[in-house]
């Protein structure tokens, strides 16, 4: 106790030298002054971040400059908060509001900046990405032969907009692939994803969500309603949240009510206890009068708005998840101009399920692991089409499920939550 | 393989990140660990004032500010700065990074040579903490544990779930204290404990083997403080029972380097005087220096014949020696071009206990070449075995794994057990270096353009 006293309780001496770092490391004279306003907890931490600048501008090999330097440092704590958060220089935060408007051509996939990595989330089904080969959970490790280090989220989303016909070359490193593979994507206009369905032998319905927009909550209901008209018979359905990384918190709200009505679908919670905010759907909006038994496809690319739904609908008993670990993003971010015409990009809430699971960094546990798969089949060549839905092992996998009935888990599970 | 290993797996991992290279790391050298420049308090006048670092800095502190009032979560100033160290480095090349305090600990472990603890490797095989290899002559190996033992649990602890990270820092301990491993075995009714006296253990980076009786064979895994008195103690051995003595194998694949300072002494054993590398850094008083050779070692007797096997996976220290090596032509290099990595890292303690590895200097072979994304290129290009596309790295992982649990991987031997036909038939490099040796003085060494 007594040394962590002294150290946050700095010397006159000590902060001349601190003084005379930062004038050397940054050449400022309001250093000083700013750090002796600062509490002492972040005079610490600042007093590190001086020395380690000071080092670098006296030893590094070839002369740096400290605008560059602390741009990558706001870059870097901006990266360490999680993935989400993001610094954008001027130039990228004046992008950043452009592109709010959607690109003129894009490779249809969602990226995040995670643990040092450009990561892939998820790949929208048949777009130019996915054409290419990128499949979600790849890292992304060069774009045009350049090396990815540091950059944030969203300036690893830029980098994949442009006009159509860009070329890209990607280098990615996949999980258990010794080598790097090297992958050309075209970029092109990108339709917001439509809801697919159809019906499966033994009258199961099969939708696919390949991403949120907002008319995904009507043409799903559109889709379960039409099955529960024509097929008085109607024996499952299996809803596909796979590699599904796009959409609102909205969007997602609005979907997960059409099977849980009132029930809270998800709650969001800030740093202060007053910043609690409960979201629930309507009664009205339910399509399944009576219970059919529903399996959601679930996996490492299903994220954000999708997790959401998924996990509304296993807290509620409305559905078991099938697949893989879900990847485990959900935060409400807010946009903060600097004034120096920069911004942050920052997560200030957390989205958690009904029973209480925070989203991001757990992601969810399905009921049912997907059955292992050979290592060849996960990898599937570029340009290789899309299995038909009824060869998909995983689709298989979730008929069989469905027609084993409902698990007395699941009826257990329908009385637990709230 | 944790243990001796779990650093190099990070960097290889980072590597691996960074560069292309397949199972080719890059390494780094780190010419002894500096010390901070302390500037005991005078006061030096300031120098001019920049406006827009000013401004920069006051960004700096908003940013600061504002995640500590609207952060999700609770966030301390020391949570985010070391975000902002290592976001600054990453402004500079690949080899420079922050290392946080537990980082920097085991990097010193590493470079070292040696560390308190019980000897053994062990892995996750199959999710269950296995040993991998006891090795000879330490207290794992003398309590009796075995490849392939299954580790329970660690001093009563269950093992179950736990990282591989966790378990070597459990397992490791001062000096003299003990550790029980619980240990499942085939065999064993129930798992049974063994209690073990921790001891200094040597991390070996030297292997040997003896090939037609008459040839050495002597690989480097990496750089550290023990690699060259290592290797002079084989290259004794080898000159004393191997008669005749016909020659050298000198193997610096899948090498990634080390210390500055061992790749000078590593080469300076095979030659009697001479420039054996220099260094440049941005003030030349500081990181500027010449390494030259001195006379009377082991491996300058008689000039025996010599052959050095890189590959895309050997860098930096491994380049010095290569590169010093045929530039003197002292010996013959065969194999695949090399990683290309010509600059030196120095590692700069912070106060808090984490460091910063900083590119400081470039560095030159002796003909006056810069290593710097050229690498070296071998006299002899000879391709090592190509790894099938596709193919899991946990697959090859695991193959390799478990020759070494048979003690079948090619340094797994005893250093005086001659290599068999079929080892040198899975290794086409090796075999290319026997044939030339065998049939001294090969023709390209008289081709070589000769250097200043």
């Amino acid at each position: 106790m007594q040394s962590s006293f002294k150290k946050t309780s700095p010397t006159p001496v000590r902060r001349r030298r601190l003084y005379v770092w930062l004038i050397l490391a940054l050449g400022s004279l309001a250093a000083a002054s700013l750090l002796l306003a600062a509490p002492a907890e972040n005079y610490e931490a600042l007093r590190l971040a001086s020395e380690a600048f000071y080092e670098i501008s006296q030893k590094y090999v070839a002369p740096k400059s400290g605008e560059e330097m602390l741009k990558g440092a706001l870059r870097g704590m901006m990266n360490s908060l999680d993935p989400d958060s993001s610094y954008l220089t001027p130039a990228e935060y004046q992008e950043y509001q452009k592109g709010t408007l959607g690109p003129a051509a894009e490779a249809g996939m969602e990226l995040v900046f995670k643990d040092h990595l450009l990561t892939v989330v998820s790949v929208l089904d048949g777009g130019p990405a996915y054409r290419a080969g990128l499949r979600p959970g790849d890292h992304i490790i060069k774009i045009n032969g350049q090396l990815i280090r540091n950059i944030t989220t969203q300036e690893g989303v830029r980098r994949f907009q442009g006009t159509a016909g860009t070329k890209l070359k990607v280098q990615v490193l996949r999980n258990d692939v010794a080598k790097p593979l090297d992958l050309e994507i075209i970029l092109e206009p990108i339709r917001p994803p439509l809801v697919t369905s159809q019906v499966l032998q033994g009258n199961i319905l099969y939708a696919r969500v390949p991403g949120f927009t907002d008319d995904t909550p009507a043409q799903l209901a559109q889709v379960m309603d039409d099955a529960r008209r024509r097929l008085p018979a109607l024996r499952g359905m299996i809803l596909d949240l796979r590699n599904n990384a796009r959409g609102s918190m909205e969007q997602a709200v609005r979907t997960a009510s059409l099977f849980v009505g009132e029930k809270v679908i998800v709650s969001i919670k800030g740093r202060k206890p007053d910043t609690v905010q409960i979201y629930r759907g309507k009664e009205r909006d339910i399509v399944f009068k009576t219970p059919v038994n529903v399996v959601v496809l679930v996996d490492q690319g299903t994220a954000r708005a999708a997790e959401i739904v998924a996990a509304s609908l296993q807290n509620h008993g409305q559905a078991r998840l099938l697949g893989n670990k879900s990847f485990g993003l959900c935060g409400i971010t807010r946009v903060m101009p600097l004034k120096d015409g920069s911004a942050l990009i920052m997560t200030v809430a957390h989205c958690y399920t009904p029973a209480g699971l925070k989203i991001t960094g757990n992601g969810l546990t399905p009921d049912v692991e997907a059955k292992k798969l050979e290592t060849a089949a996960l990898t599937p060549a570029p340009g290789s089409p899309s299995p038909a839905v009824d060869q998909d092992p995983l689709v298989k996998q979730a008929i069989d499920l469905i027609k084993q009935g409902r698990s007395e888990a699941l009826a257990r599970k329908a009385s637990t939550p709230e | 393989m944790a243990m001796v290993t779990k650093n190099r797996t990070l960097i290889s991992i980072l590597a691996a990140l960074l560069v292309p290279a397949v199972l080719g790391f890059s390494g780094d050298f780190y010419p002894g660990h500096t010390q901070t420049l302390r500037l005991k308090g005078q006061v030096l006048e300031p120098a001019e004032e920049r406006p827009r670092d000013d401004e920069s800095l006051k960004v700096f502190a908003q940013v600061i500010d504002l995640i500590e009032q609207n952060y999700v979560e609770p966030k301390t100033g020391k949570d985010i700065i070391y975000g902002a160290i290592e976001g600054a480095v990453s402004t500079l090349d690949p080899h420079s990074s922050f290392l946080t305090p537990e980082e920097f600990r085991e990097l010193q472990i590493e470079t070292k040579g040696r560390f308190s603890g019980i000897g053994i490797e062990i892995t996750l095989k199959d999710r269950i903490l296995t040993v991998v290899s006891p090795i000879e002559g330490t207290p794992a190996f003398r309590g009796g544990l075995m490849a392939g033992d299954q580790i329970v649990k660690i001093n009563g602890k269950p093992t179950r779930n736990m990282t591989l990270t966790e378990a070597v820092r459990l397992i490791r301990g001062p000096q003299g204290s003990k550790v029980t491993l619980t240990i499942n075995r085939q065999g064993f009714p129930q798992p049974k404990d063994f209690v073990i006296v921790r001891e200094i253990i040597p991390i070996r980076s030297v292997k040997a083997r003896v090939i037609d009786g008459s040839i050495g064979y002597i690989r480097l895994a990496n750089f550290q403080d023990q690699t060259s008195e290592d290797l002079r103690n084989y290259l004794q051995k080898m000159r004393q029972r191997l008669k005749p003595f016909k020659g050298l194998i000198l193997d610096l694949r899948n090498d990634p380097g080390g210390l500055l300072e061992q790749a000078v002494q590593v080469a300076d054993e095979f030659l009697s005087h001479g420039l054996i590398v220099y260094t440049q850094g941005r003030s030349p008083k500081e990181q500027s220096m010449h390494f030259y050779a001195r006379p009377g070692q082991e491996g300058e007797f008689r000039n025996f014949p010599m052959v050095v096997l890189i590959n895309e996976g050997s860098a930096s220290a491994s380049e010095i020696v290569a590169g010093a090596l045929k530039d003197r032509k002292r010996a013959v290099v065969v194999g695949t071009k090399s990683f290309g990595k010509g600059s030196v890292q120095t590692i700069i303690p912070l106060e808090d206990g984490s460091a910063l590895r900083l590119t400081t200097a470039l560095y030159y072979t002796p003909s006056g070449q810069t290593i710097h994304e050229k690498g070296i290129i071998p006299d002899i290009t000879v391709k090592d075995p190509e790894i099938p596309d596709g193919k899991s790295l946990q697959v090859l992982r695991d193959e390799a794994l478990e020759r070494h649990m048979r003690k079948e991987g090619l340094t797994d031997k005893p250093w005086n057990q001659p290599l068999t036909k079929q080892e040198l038939e899975r290794d086409p490099v090796l075999a290319e270096g026997v044939e030339i040796i065998r049939n001294w003085p090969p023709p390209t060494l008289a081709k070589q353009p000769s250097s200043s």
